[in-house]
């Protein structure tokens, strides 16, 4: 995954707001990145942007060998289905879809048949300790189970890159440190690159790379190494 | 994902009931005015219609339709008869009366007097008695609205007697006459019981009932009854239909138009409202689908699933509603014509559908304005 010079502001004239400045940033298959720095200063702009959610205003961003911004906007939701997964802050499950069918939203919107996207979905939740708890509606979840079946249906349909916006951030720090531990543990993988946007510094010790943000721009990135010594 | 739409849709039961209900209510509405509208013009050609045997009516060129009906001269009848293309004419005399009951009761009545020989201008069948009895002289038979009204919450019982004029009828069989338009008991005697009964211009016959030769061109035959009687000769169907042309002109049908319009106004604003608001409040849900790859055509087909869910069950419960209402009008005799016509329990649903998809359309609209990213904001 790679960013070239990406700009993105938002409104003209007098009104307008530079949010990305020029930033130039990559995240490498098989480890997790972290993008951190304070509110408000263009970590979730540029995800959306490199989700292809937004378009930036100048740039590049590839994906996998293809530039997003290129695609029609049904290709871009095809390429986005196929390829990304994301965990949101706020977990956003559909509150009237049990544990395993808000898992298998990707795998339905794919075309895979109900009992088989189901099956799967079960599978990853078992695998996120939440195998009891397939049929249970969000509302009766807690915040950390809530989350294991956000991630859960970002990768049930195994996806090459997962998006994660402040996954701990609505929850405590214990069910944080489980969540990242559960995300370290089953979204890593060779062929997947993770990157996860933070401002919560009890859990940047999960990143094996962290790039810094400050006012649209990236500031500097360092290896785990760099910084866990 | 046509499952996971339907889940979603009945996770909100305030607004899925609400909106069925709204649908039922619509639908109900409509097809109750609208069964009605096409009943009572129906029964405007009723008591044509119960004469199947009579291809051709021929009556006083002034003559609109069955109820306002001028009465021809007799030396009509014979002219009629010697035009070419008729089989065979015979009179048939209507007379607006009172008819009272021996208890008292005191009603507007239609008597329709028949030829004495053929009985030309019966209807088709009795629910009890003989037609062939009214040959005997001050006998009729009369309809069952004309009976409870007449003698009300009374069993039917042959032989009571009313009085039209100053003449007492005996009843010898209530007929199965087609509910009239005006609602007045339908009354049928020979024709020359009836004459007596007749205080008009001395004219003893209202329409000369006819039927065409085997191969005869109506069009042609009608023609020509006119040219050498002066009188109107129509089709059984074409006086059928100017029979509801006149009261559809007379503005009956506008007041049940306009019941039928705020129907369809009032589903199409709860329906579309509801709908509109549970788009707008699951937002944030159908941004989220957008994001994980949920195409616009698989939201399309979600939301009108939704919507035919909604639509199906609302016309279900509107039409049965409608149903059963009618059902128990028609144990009241005068209302016994009333129904609901297939074509109007299918063009009410139509029209609420079509509402509703033009609902998911605009609903549609704003999803796909929808912006993805609004799923990162907290």
């Amino acid at each position: 995954m790679r960013c070239h010079d990406i700009h993105k502001s938002f409104g003209t004239g007098e009104a307008k707001v530079d949010v990305l400045r020029g930033i130039d940033f990559t995240a490498a298959m098989g480890g997790m990145t972290f993008l951190v720095g304070p509110s408000g200063c263009g970590k979730t702009t540029l995800i959306s942007v490199i989700a292809g959610l937004l378009e930036a205003t100048s740039g590049r961003v590839e994906l996998f060998g293809t530039e997003v911004a290129a695609l029609s906007s049904r290709d871009r939701i095809l390429f986005r289905r196929k390829n990304l997964g994301f965990v949101f802050q706020q977990y956003n499950l559909l509150p009237s879809l049990s544990a395993a069918e808000n898992a298998a939203v990707p795998l339905l919107a794919a075309g895979m048949p109900r009992k088989a996207a189901l099956d799967k979905a079960s599978q990853v939740l078992d695998r996120l300790g939440l195998g009891s708890r397939t049929k249970a509606l969000p509302k009766i979840l807690s915040g950390g189970q809530q989350q294991r079946v956000a991630l859960a249906r970002a990768l049930v349909h195994e996806p090459r890159l997962v998006i994660c916006d402040e996954p701990t951030a609505a929850l405590d720090a214990e069910s944080g440190h489980s969540v990242m531990e559960l995300l370290s543990r089953t979204a890593v993988h060779p062929d997947r690159a993770v990157i996860v946007v933070s401002h919560d510094n009890r859990v940047f010790h999960f990143a094996d790379r962290l790039a810094y943000m400050n006012d649209g721009s990236i500031t500097k990135t360092e290896m785990q190494t760099a910084w866990s010594a | 994902m046509i499952r996971l739409a339907l889940d979603m849709l009945r996770a909100d039961r305030a607004k899925f009931f609400a909106m069925i209900l709204a649908v039922a209510l619509s639908v109900f509405l409509m097809q109750n005015q609208a069964a009605i509208l096409s009943s009572i013009m129906t029964m405007t050609g009723s008591q044509i219609r119960d004469v199947p045997a009579a291809g051709l009516w021929v009556m006083e060129p002034d003559t609109e339709c069955f109820d306002q009906a001028k009465p021809v001269r007799d030396t009509a009848l014979y002219r009629v008869r010697g035009t070419d293309g008729v089989d065979w004419a015979v009179p048939l005399l209507k007379v607006d009366a009172f008819a009272r009951s021996e208890n008292g009761k005191l009603t507007l009545a239609v008597i329709l007097g028949v030829d004495d020989s053929s009985l030309v201008g019966l209807p088709p069948r009795v629910i009890l008695g003989d037609a062939a009895a009214i040959r005997e002289r001050d006998t009729c038979l009369i309809d069952p609205g004309g009976y409870s009204l007449l003698f009300p919450k009374e069993p039917y019982v042959l032989g009571k007697r009313i009085r039209v004029a100053d003449t007492f009828l005996r009843i010898v069989g209530i007929s199965d006459a087609s509910p009239p338009f005006t609602g007045f008991p339908i009354i049928h005697a020979t024709r020359s019981t009836a004459i007596p009964l007749n205080r008009g211009e001395g004219r003893n016959q209202t329409f000369i009932l006819g039927q065409l030769k085997p191969g005869a061109d109506a069009a042609a035959v009608c023609t020509s009854i006119e040219s050498t009687t002066g009188l109107k000769a129509r089709t059984a169907a074409q006086f059928t239909v100017d029979s509801q042309n006149f009261y559809a002109s007379q503005g009956v049908p506008m007041l049940f138009y306009i019941v039928i319009g705020i129907g369809l106004v009032v589903g199409a604003a709860i329906t579309g409202q509801t709908f509109l608001m549970f788009v707008k409040e699951n937002e944030r849900h159908l941004s989220l689908m957008k994001v994980v790859g949920v195409t616009t055509p698989q939201m399309a087909g979600m939301l009108f699933c939704q919507a035919g869910l909604v639509v199906a069950l609302g016309s279900c419960f509107g039409t049965g509603l409608a149903t059963l209402t009618t059902s128990l009008s028609r144990t009241q005799p005068f209302l016994r014509g009333i129904y609901i016509p297939t074509y109007v329990a299918i063009a009410t649903c139509t029209a609420l559908a079509v509402v509703t998809a033009a609902a998911v359309l605009l609903a549609l609209r704003n999803v796909q304005k929808l912006e993805p990213a609004s799923v990162f904001r907290g």
